[in-house]
């Protein structure tokens, strides 16, 4: 579903962020990508849900090579994804019902749509009781479940997440990832990265970064 | 914000106002355009009869009047009080005359039939006396031009007040802006509210300027209406009419809907750079 080939990433040319990455990611997955700090995680997460493009090398996504694609597309592109960012990116102006209906507001869900699937979206991760709350007053780990809904809301059959648990109490931590292994249980892709892989109950794939470059760890094989 | 752009709205359609009701009393003028139709010294009777008959089938011509030129003699001498023996002059040195009033001010119609008569026959001189009021005529143009470059002055004014406003509201709005874009909000969805902001500028801009006009047609009128024994008669201030208000509320319209288009398009450009 995901193909990467010969993937390169810098930001300047002195500095090579990714280097030579290819792999495949089929549909129904989860995914891993690990390393430590500044390994390019992040930049890895964005190729693959299309907000940056490589330097060189060729993306698949779903048979449609990305280089391909006009700008004007792209957006529609993104939709396919439910992305939960590094640091939120919650809208602190906002309460949880409308941080969790703008991904249904872009793509002009009525507003009937709206209420059912926001509330179901908020039910799933456990907050449908905080749909007036401001984000400002919830625990971290109500924040980060706060944007695993916004990002399943539009119910997509890619979920993206970025370092998901990074800063949370390993109680917190285990909640997050039961919900991710539950949209993965219902064939949902789910990409995750981490520092390091965790103790998962359900069979994954690593995609380990060692200063940009996939390190020999399982890859591309099912461990 | 809208009270901003009524008031910079309101000057030029204040100008335009006053231009327009003067243009409008200027017309109401009781005052004929006149031509003074020379003719030759030596001009037959046949000929001066067949000008008048020529002057008189012109559908411009509102009233005729042939004076000969013994009487404008007569007439000279009694203004001046001398005779023609006290001046030695022997002869008459007048000329007969034709003095035509037309029923229009239009001077490219007035100049055309100028050109005809001078063609006739036994017309020496032809000569348009339209006087003042051509003169307040072009003098109201001046200030037409003159008020359309201020307003075309203003409307830039507002395109960099309200695209200015736009774009801070933009920068209030970046985190929100920024985030739709990650999750595949089109550039036009994210312009659009501020593309609406913008339009309902204009809009409400246009019309606090149409209130603002009418109170103060409304006070001025109130004024003249006190003063209407010392002037001599009132002077009466009319509105716009409902289509000049419509057009001005269009124009504030795609001015706002310009600006705000400009905005939002550069800060979008700048998030962009971002990522
Ligand atoms: N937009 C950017 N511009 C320049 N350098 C960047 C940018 N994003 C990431 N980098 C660099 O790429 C490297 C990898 O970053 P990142 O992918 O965020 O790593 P990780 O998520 O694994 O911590 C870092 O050295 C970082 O400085
Ligand atoms: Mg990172």
């Amino acid at each position: 579903m995901i193909k990467f080939s010969n993937i390169f990433k810098s930001f300047s040319p002195a500095n090579e962020v990714l280097q030579n990455i290819s792999f495949e990611i089929n549909s129904g997955e989860l995914i891993f990508v690990t390393g430590s700090s500044g390994a390019g995680k992040s930049t890895l997460i964005k190729l693959i849900s299309a907000l940056e493009k490589p330097t060189s090398g060729e993306i698949i996504f779903e048979d449609q090579n990305l280089s391909d694609l006009s700008n004007i597309d792209m957006p529609y592109l993104r939709r396919k994804f439910g992305m939960i960012f590094q640091d939120h990116k919650l809208l602190f102006d906002r309460n949880c019902f409308e941080n969790v209906a703008l991904p249904l507001s872009i793509n002009d869900t009525t507003s009937v749509d709206i209420n059912r699937r926001v509330r179901a979206a908020l039910n799933k991760v456990g907050l449908l009781d905080k749909e007036k709350v401001m984000p400002i007053t919830l625990s971290g780990g109500e924040q980060q479940r706060l944007a695993i809904a916004r990002a399943i809301v539009s119910r997509p059959s890619i979920l993206i997440a970025d370092e998901p648990t990074g800063n949370l109490d390993k109680k917190y931590a285990d909640d997050i990832m039961n919900i991710f292994y539950s949209f993965q249980q219902v064939g949902v892709t789910v990409i995750i990265s981490s520092h390091e892989a965790p103790q998962s109950p359900i069979k994954f794939k690593e995609l380990h970064l060692i200063n940009g470059e996939l390190g020999n760890k399982d890859v591309p094989l099912l461990s | 914000m809208i009270a901003v752009i009524g008031i910079t709205l309101c000057l030029p359609a204040t100008g335009f106002l006053l231009v327009k009701n003067a243009s409008q009393l200027s017309s109401k003028i009781e005052y004929d355009a006149q031509i003074s139709v020379f003719l030759s010294k030596d001009i037959s009777d046949d000929q001066i009869e067949f000008i008048g008959s020529t002057l008189k089938q012109s559908n411009l011509v509102k009233n005729l009047h042939f004076e000969p030129k013994l009487k404008a003699w007569e007439k000279l001498q009694t203004k001046l009080k001398l005779n023609s023996l006290d001046a030695g002059i022997s002869e008459n040195p007048l000329p007969d005359a034709f003095f035509v009033t037309l029923n229009s001010l239009d001077t490219a119609v007035i100049e055309s039939l100028h050109d005809d008569i001078q063609n006739l026959e036994g017309v020496n001189e032809v000569i348009i006396d339209s006087g003042w009021i051509k003169k307040l005529r072009s003098i109201l143009y001046l200030i037409k031009v003159a008020l359309f470059v201020l307003a075309t002055l203003l409307a830039i004014v507002l395109i960099v007040v309200i695209g200015n406003t736009i774009r801070l509201q933009t920068l209030t709005y970046q985190n929100e802006i920024e985030l739709s874009r990650l999750i595949g909000a089109t550039d036009s969805f994210i312009q659009r509210p501020f593309i609406y902001t913008g339009i309902f500028y204009g809009l409400g801009g246009s019309l606090v300027n149409a209130g603002l006009l009418t109170v103060i047609i409304e006070i001025f009128n109130r004024i003249a209406y006190k003063f209407e024994h010392i002037l001599g008669g009132s002077i009466v201030l009319y509105n716009l009419s409902l289509n000049e208000y419509l057009l001005l509320a269009a124009l504030s319209m795609i001015i706002g809907l310009f600006a705000s288009y400009y905005a939002a398009s550069q800060s979008l450009k700048k998030i962009k750079k971002n990522f």
